[in-house]
């Protein structure tokens, strides 16, 4: 593990106000590459981030950045920007004076901090606002003013704590983009947290599953939602189909249906997405469908067979009614066998390099190793 | 634009109107009776009768002159101190539980008189100090600088002071000092440009009201002031005590006096508010 010109936290521990949060955490944020760390809330992220920026005690472990630890140093020290949840820009101060409050903690002159703040307050889309007081600005445009403010400090690392959560829908993908676009360009080593799983797939170069102060997976998006490392991780991606049983001569047997799971025989789950989940014109796997959502882009359906329960997302003109009798498919490819012995809410190996444990039936059926977008 | 902002402040004037009609009537009618009596003697037929003799009698004596300097003295004393007292304790006390904050605001309760008496009690001569330590290395109680009435606002007025930037503090100055540290300012900078702006506008109110109150007063520098000089409100209540026909004019004028070196102050202290921009 190196961390040279990028973030490398080791065994964090952290207990703020004597509660444990943190417990031996590793993580680490390659140079110019944005991590996303993603968890449900109370797993520990934002006490995370803090203790990098050095807003809360470390009881144990290291930190560094750029090669330096800087574990030992006051926040202001640290060379790290964060943008908060909440703008948190100082009332007193116009738009202007808030970008440059970090060159002026700097000692940089009335005339260039001028100038490299109306430079920043450009790159973030605000380029009339620098005389602007911050009271009369929307919550989209006061988050935008704290990423510029974040940015004209040139951090080594730049952290961001649920800049969106605040945000409604539209503005909240405006500042998605940009806060992509401005990382990119920059070649910025950026932490962003989020609760969103959404986000992070879209936000992040690498993501970074948080469960109760522990890293469980660190991925690339795409092995999160279709290679989880363990149930648990599945179930915060959103794959709802997880079929337990167990496998003998590479099948898993459920309900009734033999499925396709290489690998040793004795107890699995396999798990597979809603969206992967197909209407079939005929086959084994006959089942009722006791729900019909319609979400917008999708009807979620939820159909039962016996005790057994299966979640699938089709589109809303192929969607039977609640009561319909269906067939339904689980595409081999799509099948995922879950490393370990069954549902195990296990914590994986906490640093997946993209293969997991896990046996991709893609590889073991013949058929082309390529997942549907599960986004 | 120019409209919009016009029509804002006209709607701000209409809000605050009641309250501003009360205040005149209340604070008007009192000055203008004030100045009614400094100007028309006793038994004067009305305000034909009126003359300024009242008023060159008052600034011709050394005595007013003595108890103008000497109230003026003790207010910005006490003012500074309880000011400067209070910035340190509401910092520390900012991230303590409610005991302890209670504690602190303990002496608020407490009239001031009670506060003057127990420190005669405690620090007179031949008081309770006094005997259990066989003397005190120093006079507080009827001393000539009036430390003793400065000592009393300090204990009284401290704690509401505190309470004031307390209750400022609360609305997001924690986050916003992270905010200014992960940006990189040292603690005197988040202490200048974060904390001072946050405390500024109740520390300057708070102390206008100390300074307003600590001017007016006359109990605590009864009890534990000195004879001679007096302060202005006991100049006036003196006024009243030595004579009946001019008394009440003299003490009418030293309160106008008095009244408008405390709106003078204040609309001083207000200006500083406004002014300083938190560098």
């Amino acid at each position: 593990m190196t961390a040279e010109g990028g973030l490398l936290c080791r065994s964090l521990t952290v207990s703020p106000g004597g509660v444990g949060v943190l417990r031996g955490l590793s993580l680490e944020v390659a140079p110019g590459t944005r991590t996303v760390l993603v968890g449900p809330s109370g797993a520990g992220k934002t006490t995370l981030l803090r203790a990098i920026a050095g807003l809360e005690p470390l009881e144990g472990g290291e930190v560094h950045l750029v090669g330096r630890r800087i574990d030992g140093l006051a926040a202001h020290r640290r060379r790290i920007a964060v943008v908060f949840q909440e703008p948190r820009l100082l009332p007193h101060l116009g738009v202007e004076d808030n970008v440059a409050l970090t060159l002026r903690a700097a000692g940089v002159g009335r005339g260039e901090r001028r100038a490299r703040a109306r430079a920043g307050l450009e790159e973030v889309g605000l380029g009339g606002f620098a005389g602007r007081r911050t009271q009369g600005l929307s919550g989209g445009e006061q988050q935008r003013v704290a990423l510029a403010r974040a940015l004209c400090a040139e951090p080594d690392l730049l952290m961001l704590d649920e800049p969106l959560a605040a945000l409604d829908p539209n503005r909240r993908e405006e500042l998605r983009r940009l806060i992509a676009r401005v990382q990119a360009q920059r070649g910025l080593t950026t932490l962003i947290i989020t609760h969103d799983r959404a986000e992070a797939a879209e936000l992040g170069e690498r993501v970074a599953l948080m469960l109760d102060g522990r890293i469980v997976q660190h991925d690339e998006p795409r092995a999160l939602f279709e290679r989880p490392v363990s149930a648990a991780v599945a179930r915060f991606f959103g794959v709802a189909n997880l079929l337990h049983g167990t496998v003998r001569d590479g099948h898993l047997s459920w309900a009734g249906v033999a499925l396709p799971a290489p690998g040793p025989d004795g107890p699995a789950t396999l798990a597979i997405r809603p969206d992967h989940v197909e209407l079939a014109q005929e086959g084994p796997l006959r089942a009722t469908v006791t729900e019909a959502v319609y979400t917008g882009a999708h009807v979620r359906l939820v159909a039962l067979r016996g005790d057994h329960r299966l979640e699938a997302h089709v589109a809303p003109a192929l969607a039977p009614p609640a009561g319909a009798e269906v067939t339904l498919e689980l595409p081999a490819q799509r099948l995922w066998r879950l490393p370990g012995d069954s549902d195990s809410d296990g914590d994986g190996d906490g640093d997946g390099d993209g293969d997991g444990d896990g046996d991709e039936l893609s590889e073991a059926s013949g058929a082309p190793s390529s997942p549907a977008d599960p986004r | 634009m120019s409209g919009l902002h016009a029509s804002r402040r006209w709607r701000d004037r209409a809000l605050v109107a009641p309250a501003v009609s009360v205040l005149a009537l209340l604070f008007g009618g009192a000055v203008a009776g004030m100045l009614k009596t400094s100007l028309v003697p006793l038994g004067a037929d009305g305000l034909s009768g009126a003359t300024l003799d009242t008023w060159r009698e008052l600034l011709g004596d050394p005595a007013f002159v003595d108890a103008l300097v000497f109230s003026l003295r003790v207010t910005v004393l006490a003012t500074a101190a309880s000011a400067a007292l209070a910035v340190p304790v509401a910092v520390a006390l900012r991230r303590r539980g409610l005991a302890i904050r209670s504690l602190a605001a303990l002496p608020l309760p407490v009239p001031h008189l009670l506060v003057a008496v127990a420190a005669v009690l405690w620090l007179g001569a031949g008081g309770l100090a006094d005997r259990l330590l066989g003397g005190l290395p120093v006079n507080l109680v009827r001393d000539d600088a009036g430390v003793g009435i400065v000592l009393v606002y300090v204990f009284r007025e401290t704690p509401f002071l505190v309470l004031l930037m307390l209750a400022a503090m609360g609305r997001g100055l924690q986050e916003r000092t992270e905010a200014a540290a992960v940006l990189g300012a040292s603690p005197g900078q988040r202490a200048l440009w974060v904390l001072w702006p946050t405390i500024r506008g109740p520390l300057v109110v708070g102390s206008i009201i100390v300074g307003a109150f600590v001017l007016g007063a006359f109990e605590v520098p009864l009890a534990v002031g000195p004879s001679y000089p007096p302060t202005l409100a006991t100049f006036a209540f003196d006024a009243t005590q030595g004579s009946v026909l001019a008394g009440e004019g003299l003490a009418a004028a030293t309160l106008l006096l008095t009244s408008t070196i405390a709106v003078a102050l204040a609309v001083a202290a207000v200006r500083f508010a406004r002014d300083a921009e938190g560098a």
